[in-house]
C-alpha cells in the first residue's frame, strides 16, 4: 500500500480520536489495506502520541476469544500500546468524555519483571518473566462509527483500546489456575459477563506467548516493567454513564470500573 | 381442569417412547400451576413404573433469560432415578427427542431443608457438592413450546450426569468451568451465572419444593441451573465438564 494511503487512514483515525467524530471503517477508503498495512497505521499515531509526551507501558493484547476471531475472520490475535493516562485504579472514577464508544471486558494483567528480548520467547521464558498479576477490566473503546470493525479497522486502531482499571493486589501467578479460574463481571447485583480463563487463547499465558514473540519480530520486545493486558475472559458488555462494574476472577480478587456521568464532563 | 391428567399421559408416553408431542398449550393461557400439576402427574407415571424421585433441578437460573420467559422466579423439574446417567458411560441419542446438554453444578444434601430458608442454613444442610451435566430434551414437536408447555414437560429435565462430591468447602460463587465435546471446547463459563451465586438456586429449590409437597430430604439431589447456554448432543462425541476446584466429568454420545 502507498505511504499516503497508510498515512491518511493514520490521521482520519487520530482526528477522531479527538473530536470524537466517528468514521467509516478503512476499507470504505481503502479496501486493499493488509493487516501488515494496518500495524503501519497504529505505528504513525503511536510514534504520534509518544511525540506528544505520552508514555508507552505496556501493550494490549485483543482477538484472543475463538468466537471473535471467528467474527472477524481471522485466526490471530492482535496487539495495541497502552499509555500511562489510560491506566485508572479500581475505584476511581473514569471521565466518560475521555471515552470512545466504550465496552468493558474482564482479563488478567501481568506485570514482568525481565525484558522478553530473547529470540522466540517461550512459556518458560513467559513465566520466568512475570513478576505479577492482577485482575483487571479492560475499556475497549473504537474510532470506528457503531464498532462496525473488521481486522485492517480494530488493529489500525490500536487495537481498539481505550482504558484500563486495575486491581491492586498482586498475586503470584504460581498461586493461580489460570485455565479454570472462574470470572464474573457485574453491574447493580446481576452477573453480566461469565467466563474462565481457558477462554483467552486457551490459557492467557499462550497469549502472552503470542505477544512476546511479535513483539520480538517487529523489534519492540517487552521489557521489564511492562503490563501486558492479556484479553478478555467472557463476552463484553457496553456499559452507560454512571454504570459501575464489578469484576472478579477466582484465585484473583476483584476489580471496580466507575463511570462517570456524561453532565460531569459537560460541566 | 380434567386435561391435566391427559396431558400428563401424553408427555410422560412422549418421554418414554422419545416420540415427539404436540404442545399442550400454544397460547399459553394454562396457569403456572396448572402446569406444575401436570407436571406433578407425568412424573407420577415414572415413580408408578418403579422409579424414585431422587431429587429437583432449577431452570431459568439467570435473570436474562428470567426476562426472556417473562417471568419473575427460576422453575424447576423433577430428577428421576431412571434419569442418572453414570459418569463415563454412554447414552443413546435414540432415548431422547430434542437432546441437548448443560453445564451444573450438584448439591447433594445431608439434611431436611424446606420452606424459606437462608443462604447460610441452605449450605449447613450440605453434603457435597459435585460437578455435573444436565441432560435437558424438550419432548414438543419441532422443539416449539410455551412457558407452561415447558414446566409441564418436566422443565425439560431428562438425564443428569454428577461427578465426585467432593465436600462443600470451597467457594462455589465463581468457579470456572469449560464444557468440550471430543476436547474442543462448546461453552465456557463461571458458577456465578446461576443467579450470581449457585447456592440461592438451593434456596430457592427448598422454598418451590416445599410449596409443591416434595420437601428436600436428607440424599435428595439438587441441580442448581445451568452456568452456560446448551449444546445440541451429536452422535460419537465425548463430552466433557471441567470445573475449577471440583474436578471433570464426561459421558459418551452414541447413535
Amino acid at each position: 500500500m502507498n505511504n499516503s494511503n497508510v498515512q491518511d487512514a493514520a490521521d482520519l483515525l487520530d482526528q477522531a480520536a479527538q473530536s470524537g467524530e466517528w468514521i467509516t471503517p478503512l476499507r470504505d477508503i481503502q479496501p486493499a489495506f493488509s493487516i501488515d498495512d494496518a500495524y503501519a497505521i497504529q505505528q504513525i499515531n503511536t510514534d504520534r502520541q509518544l511525540a506528544k509526551g505520552r508514555r508507552i507501558v505496556g501493550r494490549k493484547i485483543g482477538l484472543t476469544s475463538k468466537v471473535v476471531q471467528k467474527q472477524l475472520g481471522v485466526d490471530q490475535p492482535d496487539f495495541g500500546a497502552l499509555f500511562d493516562d489510560m491506566g485508572y485504579g479500581s475505584g476511581e472514577v473514569i471521565a466518560w468524555g475521555s471515552l470512545h464508544q466504550p465496552k468493558v471486558e474482564a482479563e488478567i494483567a501481568f506485570v514482568l519483571k525481565n525484558n522478553l528480548d530473547m529470540p522466540n520467547p517461550g512459556l518458560v521464558d513467559v513465566l520466568d518473566a512475570i513478576d505479577y498479576a492482577l485482575p483487571a477490566i479492560e475499556i475497549v473503546g473504537s474510532r470506528i462509527d457503531k464498532w462496525n470493525i473488521r481486522i485492517v479497522d480494530t488493529v489500525a486502531d490500536n487495537a481498539s483500546s481505550g482504558a484500563y482499571v486495575l486491581g491492586t493486589t498482586p498475586r503470584n501467578v504460581k498461586d493461580i489456575n489460570l485455565d479454570l479460574c472462574g470470572m464474573v463481571m457485574e453491574r447493580r447485583g446481576e452477573p453480566v459477563s461469565t467466563g474462565v480463563g481457558k477462554a483467552c487463547l486457551g490459557n492467557p499465558l499462550n497469549a502472552v506467548v503470542w505477544l512476546a514473540r511479535k513483539m520480538v519480530e517487529v523489534g519492540q520486545p517487552l521489557r521489564a516493567g511492562d503490563l501486558v493486558l492479556s484479553g478478555a475472559l467472557g463476552p463484553m458488555v457496553e456499559v452507560q454513564p454512571g454504570d459501575i462494574v464489578e469484576a472478579r476472577i477466582n484465585g484473583l480478587g476483584s476489580v471496580t470500573a466507575v463511570f462517570g456521568t456524561a453532565q460531569e464532563v459537560s460541566a | 381442569m380434567s386435561n391435566i391428567a391427559e396431558f400428563a399421559a401424553r408427555l410422560d408416553e412422549a418421554a418414554r417412547t422419545a416420540t415427539a408431542t404436540q404442545q399442550i398449550d400454544p397460547e399459553s393461557v394454562m396457569s403456572l400451576e396448572q402446569a406444575y400439576q401436570i407436571q406433578a402427574a407425568n412424573i407420577a407415571h415414572r415413580v408408578e413404573r418403579g422409579e424414585k424421585l431422587v431429587g429437583v433441578k432449577m431452570g431459568f437460573t439467570s435473570r436474562a433469560k428470567m426476562i426472556q420467559m417473562g417471568i419473575d422466579d427460576v422453575i424447576w423439574g423433577r430428577l428421576t432415578s431412571d434419569m442418572r446417567v453414570e459418569e463415563g458411560t454412554a447414552l443413546k441419542l435414540s432415548d431422547y427427542v430434542h437432546p441437548r446438554v448443560e453445564p451444573e453444578i450438584a448439591f447433594l444434601l445431608k439434611a431436611p431443608l424446606a420452606g424459606d430458608v437462608s443462604a447460610s442454613e441452605a449450605l449447613a444442610a450440605v453434603e457435597a457438592v459435585a460437578p455435573a451435566l444436565e441432560i435437558i430434551d424438550s419432548r414438543y414437536k419441532d422443539f416449539k413450546f410455551s412457558l407452561p408447555d415447558v414446566i409441564a414437560d418436566n422443565a425439560s429435565s431428562s438425564g443428569f450426569v454428577i461427578g465426585n462430591w467432593h465436600a462443600p468447602d470451597t467457594d462455589l460463587s465463581n468457579l470456572g468451568m469449560v464444557m468440550s465435546f471430543d476436547g474442543k471446547v462448546q461453552h465456557v463459563g463461571s458458577s456465578a451465572a446461576i443467579l450470581g451465586n449457585p447456592v440461592r438456586a438451593l434456596v430457592a429449590a427448598a422454598r418451590l419444593a416445599a410449596e409443591a409437597g416434595i420437601p428436600l430430604q436428607a440424599g435428595s439431589i439438587v441441580m442448581a441451573g445451568a452456568a452456560t447456554a446448551a449444546e445440541w448432543l451429536l452422535p460419537g462425541t465425548y463430552v466433557r465438564l471441567e470445573m475449577q476446584n471440583l474436578g471433570s466429568i464426561g459421558f459418551h454420545v452414541q447413535e
